[in-house]
């Protein structure tokens, strides 16, 4: 299998507070991983830095064989070496926000649309077909022209995954995708994300749905303080976790 | 002028009212109709200018870059500061004298410039400025006032825009450049409008201080249609009107503060599509 993303030991300090110590992970092409641990643990600031809306501050992070050259500069702080290598990794890597973060001013087709055409340079009628495949295919075809606040949670959510979709992105981040929804709304956006995972997408997926986790991912990763705790196939992780954390983690959790 | 008027309307005047009608039709008065068009174009160019420099302004507070921070803290506090009648007075002037110093390096003798005790340096360096020119220092004017204000209502409404959809702008590939400007500008203004109406509003009330640059608009022009009138000929043709010339200019600026609200509650409607929220 050809590896997609490859991140390579991601140490991330806010100020004095060490909130990443060296965090790497391999994904290959069509690999649905987990992040799972408690609230502070370090996953969805491990999210960020691989498309590096955080910059971290040690690392590497390698996209289909093409390394995202970083350097120090003369503050001290990690930036890019060429902003554009930075942008396009981005437009390569979808991102899917626990809070939606649609653009409010844009109808929902617009959404969709907009990185599509601008980023990626499709011509506008081409984006247009594309983007009413995406809304289709995560069943919001008919609200294409309403605006985002007109729609539910979980609506908002199914869009912004087709919003990440009409990229056609190397992997999707998703970074606690189901947290913001009425517990009633959460289930048709993970039955998305399982219909994606069947058609092989390559997915990262920070969430405390663990039969999402269990059920879907191939494998799982469960972090705590910044630190893999332990990974590994949902089967073995989830009935036979072998450390006291991770036990402690799952007894905490409704998973059954 | 008056004769072409058809006879249902002369008869129904009378006498009286055709006199009145002849009076406020005069060439003066007509003179003081047309000089509406200096208020609304320092108005029109002057509001423009001011967003412009709002935008700029805004931009310099947000800039990671320290120096233009302060350029744009500076400007805003400065000149917000700055009664506006001074800064009408000393803006065009320093800058007609400026203009002068510097063409004064460049065309008069050394001679010249080193006898040189009064304005300007030189003879040929002397800048005569027509109406035109004051209009255009007016509306540049008229803009950095009104634009350092604008400055401080866009600033606040750049940040309003909510972190989480710039972050998106940023994490599809959008260069920063773009995520301000495609984002955050075309974002800002539902939280802006509101802001941006009050500062339309005074410009245009400052718009009755053109007088002060030379240029003869309604205000001075009320002034002297409504002075104390004599003639050699009929004697007092009329008292102190002045009262009545103002009403006027009153009733004027509050029919364009009506039409002003009318328009940004348009403008508001429109930013603010999509905006709205359904629950």
């Amino acid at each position: 299998m050809t590896i997609v993303l490859d991140v390579q030991n991601i140490h991330k300090r806010f100020g004095s507070l060490e909130v990443l110590h060296g965090i790497s992970l391999q994904a290959e092409a069509g690999d649905v991983i987990s992040l799972i641990g408690s609230s502070g643990s370090g996953k969805s600031t491990f999210l960020r830095c691989i498309n590096l809306l955080e910059m971290p501050d040690q690392g590497e992070i390698q996209l289909a064989g093409e390394t995202i050259k970083l350097k120090t500069n003369h503050k001290g702080l990690r930036t890019a070496v060429d902003p554009k290598q930075v942008q396009h990794l981005r437009s390569r890597v979808g991102m899917v926000f626990q809070q939606f973060n649609l653009w409010s001013h844009l109808s929902i087709l617009e959404n969709v649309m907009e990185a599509p055409v601008r980023v990626q340079g499709i011509d506008k009628t081409e984006a247009r077909e594309i983007a009413l495949d995406y809304l289709n295919k995560v069943g919001i075809a008919h609200k294409a022209d309403t605006y985002p606040a007109f729609l539910s949670g979980g609506q908002q959510q199914r869009v912004a995954i087709a919003r990440a979709l009409a990229m056609r992105p190397d992997a999707i981040l998703f970074d606690e995708p189901t947290s913001a929804l009425d517990p009633e709304l959460v289930g048709e956006v993970l039955s998305v994300m399982r219909k994606l995972a069947e058609e092989g997408m390559t997915m990262l997926v920070v969430t405390h749905e663990m039969a999402f986790a269990r059920d879907v991912s191939n494998k799982v990763i469960f972090l705590h303080q910044g630190l893999i705790e332990e990974q590994g196939h949902p089967a073995e992780v989830f009935s036979q976790p072998r450390s006291e954390r991770l036990k402690q983690f799952l007894s905490n959790t409704s998973i059954k | 002028m008056l004769e072409m008027l058809p006879h249902w309307l002369s008869d129904w005047l009378g006498p009286d009212g055709m006199a009145n009608l002849a009076y406020i039709t005069n060439g003066k008065h007509l003179s003081w109709y047309a000089s509406v068009r200096y208020t609304l174009i320092a108005a029109a160019f002057g509001a423009i200018l001011a967003v412009f420099f709002g935008l700029l302004g805004a931009a310099a507070k947000l800039s990671k870059f320290a120096p233009l921070r302060w350029l744009g803290d500076i400007y805003t506090t400065m000149v917000r500061g700055i009664p506006d009648v001074l800064f009408l007075l000393f803006f065009p002037l320093a800058f007609e004298q400026g203009v002068e110093y510097m063409m004064a390096q460049w065309y008069c003798k050394p001679d010249e410039l080193a006898a040189a005790t009064t304005w300007p340096l030189c003879a040929n360096v002397q800048w005569y400025l027509s109406t035109t020119e004051y209009m255009i220092l007016a509306c540049v004017s008229l803009g950095l006032v009104y634009g350092a204000f604008a400055a401080n209502v866009i600033y606040g409404a750049l940040t309003a825009v909510p972190k989480g959809q710039l972050e998106a702008a940023h994490a599809f590939g959008f260069p920063s450049r773009e995520v301000f400007w495609r984002f955050q500008v075309r974002q800002m203004w539902v939280y802006a409008l509101p802001g941006l109406s009050n500062v339309w509003l005074l410009l245009l009330k400052a718009t009755s201080l053109l007088s002060l640059l030379q240029i003869t608009d309604i205000v001075s022009w009320a002034d002297r249609l409504g002075a104390p009138n004599y003639s050699p000929v009929a004697g007092l043709v009329h008292g102190d009107w002045r009262w009545k010339y103002y009403l006027v200019l009153f009733i004027f600026y509050i029919l364009l503060t009506w039409l002003s609200e009318k328009f940004f509650a348009y403008l508001q409607a429109r930013a603010g599509r999509g905006m709205a929220r359904a629950n």
